[in-house]
């Protein structure tokens, strides 16, 4: 055991190798950004474990961090997850100068857990480890260059003076002015701040490269969707477009970063409860049949009234087909979709199979899907809300049984089955607004996807309900537009609307809360006519 | 020359901290939305500390919605309910809600109560639309005259954490909802006689 060992350190021993450590761990990060930013940004070891913590995170440190930093609750409990690792990394630098060995072995320790982070994420390959192990690498060499410099033993030349026990005599060096020993640490401190510091700076010019998106051509659908009827948008001030435009579409998801996907490394695996597991990268899903359809989405936190659906034109290919090819098993009643940062979404595949226009989606409004919204491939299922199947950055499509697994949303007690409940919106006039007396048109959308829209009701101020007129039918996996002449009278007024499907089910009045499946009510607007 | 213990452990503590913060943060920048204000005020203590009512709950559900979590503006959420005002409520884009809480409606002239609850969509509806202002009013901007969605105007004054509404205290403030900044107040306001 070298002398060091048994002398407790001094001070600035104690300060240089916390130095060292956090130096180190800069590196890791910067050097592992650096990797993830040319292979698959999503991979980054901070994205990867930051978004785990994210999730581990106990409920009532939640609401602390809110309470604290308002809505900025996720970039509290970040920068809580780096100054943990900030406190390590110096703890483990001063142990390192201690004894080497104890640190080279802290910096393995946490290579192998950012190793493990990266590798049990869905679709995950060996080259998502590069960002972790390069790291680890370049880590493991800053720290041992760094302490080996601070800790250089006294030479034969140079007899250690005796300051007593305590004193530590490498660093007596340091402090007696052995030039060479002090310079060197102090240069290589700089250079190993320069290399983590000059690495992110290269990370991030290469993240803003223009996404792959812009660059991609899609072919034409084989199946087309029917010319949309002239009278299927009315048109009106105020009222929602009948094709919601891609950058108003609404996004719900939990991604803590939005997923880059690199087209040419991604992989949707089919498998599970199949006979023939299948694989296809980008360039085969659009070589196949893609069909053509108009589809409205919709999330099962809306809140009556609220605004989390749209319409949209979108390009993909039918999930049966695929589903048929790799040839699905009895018993196979789950289909389980997992998207690339770890949403796992459950769909019955009864329904999936039965006919509707379910399909894995790469075109939206006639280009490539944006990011937001789930390049390079999501699955949309008509009928059901989002959460029971419109996985986003799809990547794993798993047959299995609903007994055997419960997708993320179930586990939080959201109903594993969840049809889209019938509901009518107003969208003109605004609530609180204040109109001119006269013809008003009061005027909005109605859904109840894989069923259609019968008919839409209004009334007034609690009078009698009165028929709407409805846009032309499109599809019944779409919403339909609906107006009513009103000849309005000065004063305040209570504007409510109802809508039947075509099994002649008409909306329950009674409020249900969007959990467990879904809201139900009559959405009403208080506004006032001048 | 000797390098001070003290002053090393900080100048290295800190230059560390700083690399290790300056990737981190970097790593992380592109996804962080821009910062928003804290609540504040004294009664802020008596919103629940998780669940749909909490700071945390509330921020992603419309006003209405958030306030129908909150046991300290249930009272509230029964006028707003009686009065229809849910939906618009919740449907109303970026606008400023003065809440007044329990103690504040208890606090209220019960003659005046029973008349507004008896006139659901009249006086009930004016009282509580009254309480409404268009925009978003961040601390910064609550200072001053505002019109109101009722019709007539309200006066804030005050700054910091110290602000009263027509005499009445802000208790807790600067609460983020989806569609709407809350301040909760201990007095129930009544609009100006037309």
């Amino acid at each position: 055991m070298t002398p060091q060992q048994h002398h407790r350190p001094s001070r600035t021993t104690i300060a240089l190798g916390a130095l060292s450590g956090l130096l180190a761990a800069a590196v890791a990060v910067g050097v592992g950004e650096l990797v993830a930013a040319l292979t698959d940004p999503a991979t980054s070891s901070l994205v990867v474990v930051g978004g785990t913590f994210i999730d581990l995170t106990p409920e009532w440190l939640k609401s602390f961090a809110i309470a604290t930093f308002g809505d900025q609750d996720k970039i509290a409990l970040l920068a809580g997850i780096v100054a943990t690792l900030a406190i390590v990394a110096a703890a483990l630098g001063v142990l390192a100068a201690r004894d080497l060995r104890l640190g080279v072995m802290g910096i393995v320790a946490f290579g192998v857990v950012g190793s493990v982070a990266a590798l049990t994420r869905p679709g995950a390959t060996l080259i998502d480890l590069l960002p972790t192990l390069m790291g680890t690498a370049c880590a493991l060499v800053a720290l041992v260059l760094l302490i080996r410099t601070l800790v250089q033993p006294a030479s034969p030349a140079s007899p250690v003076p005796d300051l007593g026990a305590g004193t530590d005599p490498g660093v007596i060096r340091l402090a007696t002015g052995e030039p060479a020993s002090r310079r060197s640490f102090l240069a290589l401190s700089a250079g190993t701040f320069g290399v983590a510091a000059g690495s992110m700076v290269v990370a991030q010019v290469l993240s803003g490269r223009p996404t792959q998106a812009a660059s991609i051509a899609l072919p034409a659908p084989s199946s087309p969707a029917g010319a949309i009827p002239a009278g299927a948008d009315l048109a009106l001030d105020g009222l929602s477009p009948y094709i919601t435009p891609t950058d108003r579409f609404y996004r719900v998801d939990t991604a803590l970063v939005i997923p880059s996907v690199d087209v040419a490394s991604w992989r949707l695996r089919i498998g599970g409860m199949v006979d023939r597991p299948m694989e296809l990268d980008y360039a085969a899903l659009l070589a196949r049949p893609l069909a053509e359809r108009v589809i409205t989405l919709t999330c099962v936190s809306n809140q009556v009234g609220g605004k989390y659906a749209g319409t949209a034109t979108w390009l993909g290919v039918p999930l049966r087909d695929l589903l048929a090819e790799a040839g699905v098993q009895a018993g196979a009643d789950q289909i389980v979709s997992r998207s690339v940062d770890g949403m796992s979404i459950g769909t019955p595949t009864t329904v999936a199979m039965d006919g509707r226009d379910a399909m894995i989606a790469v075109g939206m409004n006639g280009a490539p899907l944006p990011a937001v919204n789930g390049f390079p491939a999501r699955m949309l299922v008509p009928g059901l809300y989002g959460y029971v199947s419109a996985t986003k950055w799809l990547t794993e499509i798993e047959l299995t049984t609903f007994d055997a697994f419960d997708p993320y949303w179930v586990t939080r007690g959201w109903a594993p089955e969840a049809p889209i409940k019938t509901m009518s919106r107003i969208d003109t006039p605004r609530p609180l607004s204040t109109l001119p007396a006269g013809r008003l048109a009061i005027a909005g959308v109605a859904w109840a996807q894989h069923r259609g829209i019968d008919g839409v009701e209004v009334r007034v101020d609690g009078g009698p309900w009165q028929e709407a007129r409805l846009a032309a039918v499109d599809t019944i996996d779409t919403w339909r537009q609906w107006v009513l002449e009103w000849d309005a009278t000065p004063g305040r007024h209570l504007l409510e609307v109802r809508a039947t499907d075509a099994t002649g089910a008409t909306q329950p009045e009674q409020r249900a809360e969007p959990f467990p499946d879904g809201a139900t009510g009559w959405h009403s607007v208080v506004m006032t006519v001048a | 020359m000797r390098i001070s213990g003290r002053r090393s452990l900080m100048t290295s503590l800190t230059v560390g901290a700083l690399a290790l913060g300056l990737t981190s943060s970097v790593a992380f920048g592109q996804s962080m939305a821009p910062m928003a204000d804290t609540p504040f005020g004294a009664g802020c203590a008596a919103v629940p500390a998780d669940g749909d009512g909490s700071f945390a709950g509330m921020a992603d559900d419309p006003v209405a919605t958030a306030a129908s979590a909150n046991p300290i503006l249930s009272t509230l959420v029964t006028a707003v309910t009686a009065a229809g005002l849910g939906d618009t409520l919740n449907g109303a884009e970026d606008i400023t809600v003065f809440a007044p809480t329990n103690d504040a409606f208890t606090a209220l002239d019960p003659a005046t109560l029973e008349a507004a609850l008896a006139d659901p969509t009249g006086l009930l509806t004016t009282v509580l639309t009254y309480h409404v202002v268009p925009g978003r009013l961040s601390p910064d901007m609550l200072a001053g005259t505002h019109p109101t969605l009722q019709g007539g105007e309200l006066t804030v004054e005050g700054m910091g954490d110290a602000f009263t509404v027509n005499g009445a205290n802000v208790v807790c403030g600067n609460v983020q909802t989806a569609n709407a900044t809350v301040y909760l107040i201990d007095a129930v306001l009544l609009p100006p006689a037309e």
